[in-house]
């Protein structure tokens, strides 16, 4: 069974959390895959298209999940990486979600944008960032930002407030389609052993 | 997966494959086109607008075979094409339709199509995985205020889900055994005597299996195979204006994966007379062998 674990914030908590319940062999410093091949390490907004390629699990925030609208299973929520997808403008423009139509919206999530400010029936145009989003309302270059938002101190950092939430964020295990076919028992035992631990059993 | 120019070489190979094996079933072959009228029935496609009309462009065939054909009383149709899906890059999908068969006989058939179609391909080790939409409605019935959220967790394969619903424990005793169901016959009649027909031991009877189409009535398949991360394809029953239907559709960028190109069949004329050899190859094509001159 192969698994991938994505880079940044959520990585030191699902290898703890997968350590607890079975052997791994880490990567390398500097390098993405273990030298058993077994364990990976990939963007983590890419780990959903990974999983739904063909590694058979992988560990991924619901934001990004979301984003790639990526055809797996999510079988388990796990109790780490929780925090809000947002909307926020600079504190002195606040304004309703409802009076936005024309703003500019810069964000890493596109897709998950344009969907709510569609449903809102809003007309925003969306400006696809890779990163550093505050930046972009704090100096002027787009209206607001949808971004992730844990304790709002970046926000805050750039004169920039909350005014809407999207979505509550939390990490997942996906697991690829075929996978949980061909490996069900693995991939079964791996979900009773994680239910174990996240529950305390 | 091959690339590049050669994929398009292989796309066009794996779909003469496909085209004859469904002809030889008896399907006709239907060519949809590129744009279509907008429908809020018809599933995928790019939208657009010209002129003040809606349109979609490469939308899903089944769902157009459907709006298109539902006055014919018995039908076999396969179609070739790319689909898209809200972009500008899609998915080659070949597939068939069969409207107003006989129970059982017809979705018995649908499956062997979809069998011999693979083997065609050289392609042995896959598995069909069926489900039955059926089997979760009775599985619900009583407590329908929740069929929603139970369907969502199936879709995620996310048991938890129903764990939080205020269900008593021998309801999700039942749901999790459904859910964890993966057999080779199902103790439900109609089932197990379609795969009683069919008689293929790489076909599972697999509740946990659903697809998110609204058009399917009760059962639903799924074709897959270990050496490829994605599903070569699926399909299922619906109703078309009251009569019984069933059909699937092949991800033919998915078969790529798994398909080994063949070493091209035919017979090669050389000569500097090129009236000769011209002549030479005309008998052979009208006798129904490929040939190519040598130039």
């Amino acid at each position: 069974m192969r698994i991938i674990l994505p880079k940044g914030r959520l990585f030191s908590p699902a290898l703890k959390l997968l350590s607890r319940v079975m052997e791994l062999q880490l990567p390398e410093a500097h390098v993405l895959i273990s030298p058993d091949g077994r364990v990976l390490v990939a963007r983590a907004m890419d780990v959903p298209v990974y999983v739904e390629h063909g590694i058979d699990v992988g560990i991924a925030g619901s934001d990004a999940v979301e984003e790639r609208n990526s055809d797996v299973f999510v079988p388990l929520e796990l109790p780490f990486g929780r925090c809000r997808l947002s909307v926020a403008v600079p504190v002195d423009k606040r304004v309703e979600v409802e009076d936005m139509d024309g703003f500019r919206v810069a964000t890493k999530y596109s897709n998950i944008t344009r969907r709510f400010f569609r449903k809102m029936k809003v007309d925003v145009e969306v400006m696809k960032l890779h990163g550093s989003v505050e930046l972009s309302a704090h100096i002027g270059v787009a209206d607001a930002i949808v971004e992730i938002v844990d304790t709002a101190s970046t926000l805050r950092a750039h004169n920039l407030v909350e005014i809407a939430k999207i979505m509550d964020v939390s990490a997942l295990l996906i697991v690829n389609r075929i996978s949980q076919k061909v490996k069900f028992e693995e991939i079964n035992a791996l979900l009773r052993a994680l239910r174990r631990e996240i529950n305390g059993a | 997966m091959t690339r590049g120019r050669g994929e398009f070489f292989c796309i066009a190979e794996v779909a003469e494959r496909l085209r004859s094996i469904f002809t030889r079933w008896g399907y006709r072959e239907i060519v949809l086109p590129v744009v279509e009228n907008y429908a809020p029935q018809i599933r995928k496609g790019t939208k657009f607008v010209h002129e003040n009309g809606f349109y979609l462009i490469c939308p899903d065939a089944t769902s157009r075979i459907i709006a298109n054909f539902g006055d014919v009383e018995k039908m076999r149709v396969f179609y070739i094409g790319e689909v898209l899906n809200g972009g500008v890059r899609g998915e080659w999908q070949a597939g068939i339709e069969f409207i107003g068969g006989r129970e059982g006989w017809m979705q018995a058939e649908v499956l062997l199509v979809a069998i011999t179609a693979l083997e065609a391909l050289n392609i042995q080790d896959f598995y069909i995985d069926i489900g039955s939409l059926e089997v979760w409605r009775r599985a619900t019935e009583g407590i329908e205020s929740f069929r929603e959220d139970i369907f969502a967790a199936l879709f995620r394969r996310n048991f938890e889900l129903v764990e939080r619903l205020p269900l008593t424990e021998k309801k999700k005793r039942e749901l999790w055994a459904l859910f964890n169901f993966r057999k080779r016959s199902s103790g439900i009649d109609r089932i197990d005597r379609i795969l009683r027909i069919v008689g293929d031991n790489r076909i599972f009877v697999d509740f946990g299996t659903v697809r998110p189409l609204p058009y399917y009535t009760d059962l639903i398949f799924e074709i897959y195979s270990p050496r490829a991360g994605r599903p070569l394809g699926g399909g299922g029953e619906y109703r078309v204006m009251g009569k019984e239907a069933m059909g699937f559709t092949l991800n033919l960028n998915t078969l790529l994966s798994l398909y080994a190109p063949r070493p091209r069949k035919r017979r090669v004329i050389e000569g500097v007379d090129a009236k000769k050899a011209y002549s030479l190859a005309r008998r052979y094509v009208e006798m129904g062998i490929p040939v190519e001159v040598e130039q």
